[in-house]
């Protein structure tokens, strides 16, 4: 074994360098940061909340603590009906983060599956592209209208409109990046050995793919928060007496004059949640593949 | 070029085909029976029955379909079960509005998204650059009702500049231009960031080709190098771009309506919806869906007309 062998074999796994390139870049280790806490409070909801999130008081629009009426008992103030407004944020980021989560996982996998399929068969990819290009044709506020018209207002027809709408993108986004890896010659390697489709799907062609879908879903994850949390506001996501942030700030908006904390608190955790998430993605399009970044 | 036009056109119909195949599904895949959904819950028997027999609910799924292209190829999507006039004659009031929305939008943050996106190229690396790249980050990352409801509340409650309610006329009125303020404020608010974005990229793309590195040999001012050779390229994918970018900007304009009560079909869409008159809420559908791919084909031809290289 030469020197150059031992220090290839020495060398740090790629996601440790990844992570490594990651953390070095200030924005993107702030943004982590972020995303992680909040993550953390949301689970934690039940056990952190100080109070009831459904539970009305008299205490009604009172002000956040570092307004002059405002104090310890209600750190963030409640809203209209009396309620806690730090228990719930809590649960509200929960529910929203549960809807973006599973719609972009759903969606996102749907899609991957969709695009890698295309670019592994050559025969289905007219077939499974166009079908991408007739989805696309669908902004996702449309399929949020349609499936809540069907469905009735709910989270349920959300997530399912969120997850359509994030298919046909992830499935180009796949296909593209599938093209290429399939012309590459491990993959002609992994032919001539006598590896199964099934291990060359999934040991050589997933595998490589994973990263640019990871990225682009990344990205997309705020878009998707951000569309949720408006169908909320419009009354067609999240029934009360649920706590969405969306909705929360919705409710807010009859206090704007009065309890102007009671839209601009959960309005502001939304844009910091996304935000967090927009510049991490663009941090990990830059660490993951150079040949993104624009 | 005609070939181009004429494939972009041909391309369409499969899609026209599945937004009418989405509004029949909606009517299908509605829970309950589709007679009284159409007919409303307050509809005595004897008109659900009519609806019946007029829809053939009682025919195979494929006839029902025929049926329905049949009606909606006809222009009768039914009646509103709020106001009991033609949901055609509703979606024809409200198309004006939303379409000067859009135009009211576009015309300010198009040409400053596309500013900023130069100045960021031309710049880059600078200060500048960065601060307008972090402006944009932001501008994608602000819900629009935020955006909306802090208008509402500065510049029309606190320091009364502006009406918040409602359309005031045709835009070409005084009144109407006070009234579309806020809400294309709000709305191109949104839009900026991500032409701006799309404009810097593809700024920065055309600068390192050849045509501008001659034209910076021959001597020309980098000012007419940058507005002349580089900008003039740069503007052919951003069209399109921003084409791809009206579902977003659908999305900010429902959201919009909504919060201005601006008489769009976004507002009539989420209305429609939130008071279970399904007819409306089918047509808005349509109507958005249509309108949807009708400007992404406007711009796909746009895009045949501007580059002569797609053109051969």
């Amino acid at each position: 074994m030469t020197v150059a062998d031992a220090q290839i074999l020495d060398a740090p796994q790629p996601i440790a360098i990844w992570w490594r390139r990651l953390l070095q870049d200030p924005a993107a280790l702030i943004a982590l940061m972020i995303l992680g806490g909040v993550a953390l409070c949301a689970a934690a909801a039940p056990l952190i909340a100080p109070h009831d999130p459904f539970a009305s008081s008299r205490a009604v629009m009172q002000p956040p603590v570092w307004a002059a009426k405002g104090d310890w008992v209600h750190p963030l103030g409640t809203d209209g009906q009396g309620r806690d407004m730090l228990s719930r944020l809590f649960y509200g980021t929960r529910l929203t983060l549960i809807i973006g989560l599973v719609s972009v996982g759903i969606g996102g996998a749907f899609g991957s599956l969709m695009g890698l399929l295309a670019a592994f068969r050559p025969g289905l990819d007219p077939w499974i592209m166009r079908c991408a290009d007739v989805m696309l044709s669908f902004p996702a506020i449309l399929l949020g209208l349609a499936f809540v018209a069907v469905m009735g207002p709910g989270a349920l027809p959300v997530v399912v409109a969120l997850a359509v709408a994030t298919v046909p993108d992830c499935a180009r986004i796949a296909r593209s990046v599938a093209v290429s890896v399939m012309q590459q010659d491990y993959v002609e390697a992994g032919r001539a050995v006598g590896l199964s489709d099934l291990a060359l799907f999934s040991r050589y062609l997933l595998r490589n793919c994973i990263s640019s879908i990871m990225i682009f879903i990344s990205l997309r994850f705020g878009q998707i928060i951000l569309i949720g949390a408006a169908l909320s506001f419009l009354g067609l996501g999240a029934r009360p007496p649920t706590a969405e942030l969306g909705m929360m700030a919705a409710q807010g908006r009859d206090f704007l004059l009065f309890a102007p904390h009671i839209a601009i608190i959960p309005s502001v955790l939304i844009f910091v949640m996304v935000l967090a998430a927009n510049v991490l993605g663009d941090a990990l399009r830059d660490v993951l593949d150079p040949r993104l970044r624009s | 070029m005609i070939d181009q036009i004429l494939k972009r056109l041909l391309i369409s119909i499969p899609v026209l085909f599945g937004v009418l195949l989405l509004g029949f599904g909606l009517l299908i895949l509605v829970p309950g029976d589709p007679a009284i959904v159409m007919a409303g819950p307050t509809a005595t028997p004897e008109v659900v029955a009519a609806i019946r027999e007029e829809m053939g609910l009682d025919d195979p799924v494929l006839v029902q379909f025929g049926k329905y292209l049949g009606r909606v190829l006809q222009g009768d999507l039914g009646r509103s079960l709020i106001s009991n006039k033609t949901v055609v004659s509703e979606l024809a009031a409200a198309i004006g509005p939303t379409a000067e929305l859009m135009f009211a939008c576009l015309i300010w943050s198009v040409p400053l998204g596309i500013g900023l996106g130069t100045l960021a190229a031309v710049w880059r690396g600078s200060i500048l650059d960065r601060a307008i790249m972090a402006i944009s980050v932001a501008g994608v990352s602000l819900p629009i009702f935020f955006i909306c409801l802090m208008m509402i509340q500065f510049l029309g409650v606190q320091w009364r500049l502006l009406p918040f309610i409602g359309r005031g006329g045709p835009l070409w009125t005084i009144d109407g231009l006070r009234h579309i303020a806020l809400p294309a404020l709000s709305l191109g608010a949104i839009f900026i960031g991500p032409v701006a974005r799309i404009t810097r990229s593809s700024v920065l793309e055309v600068l390192k080709l050849d045509h501008v590195r001659t034209a910076r040999a021959k001597g020309l001012s980098e000012r007419r190098v940058i507005l002349g050779h580089g900008l003039r390229n740069a503007l052919i994918p951003v069209v399109t771009l921003i084409g791809l970018q009206v579902g977003y900007l659908l999305g900010g304009a429902v959201v919009t309506e909504s919060i201005f009560s601006f008489p769009g079909i976004g507002r009539l869409a989420v209305g429609a919806i939130l008071s279970s008159d399904f007819p409306l809420a089918q047509g808005t559908i349509l109507i958005l869906a249509v309108g949807f791919i009708l400007i992404n084909m406007i711009v796909d031809i746009l895009y045949v007309l501007l580059d002569p290289r797609v053109q051969a």
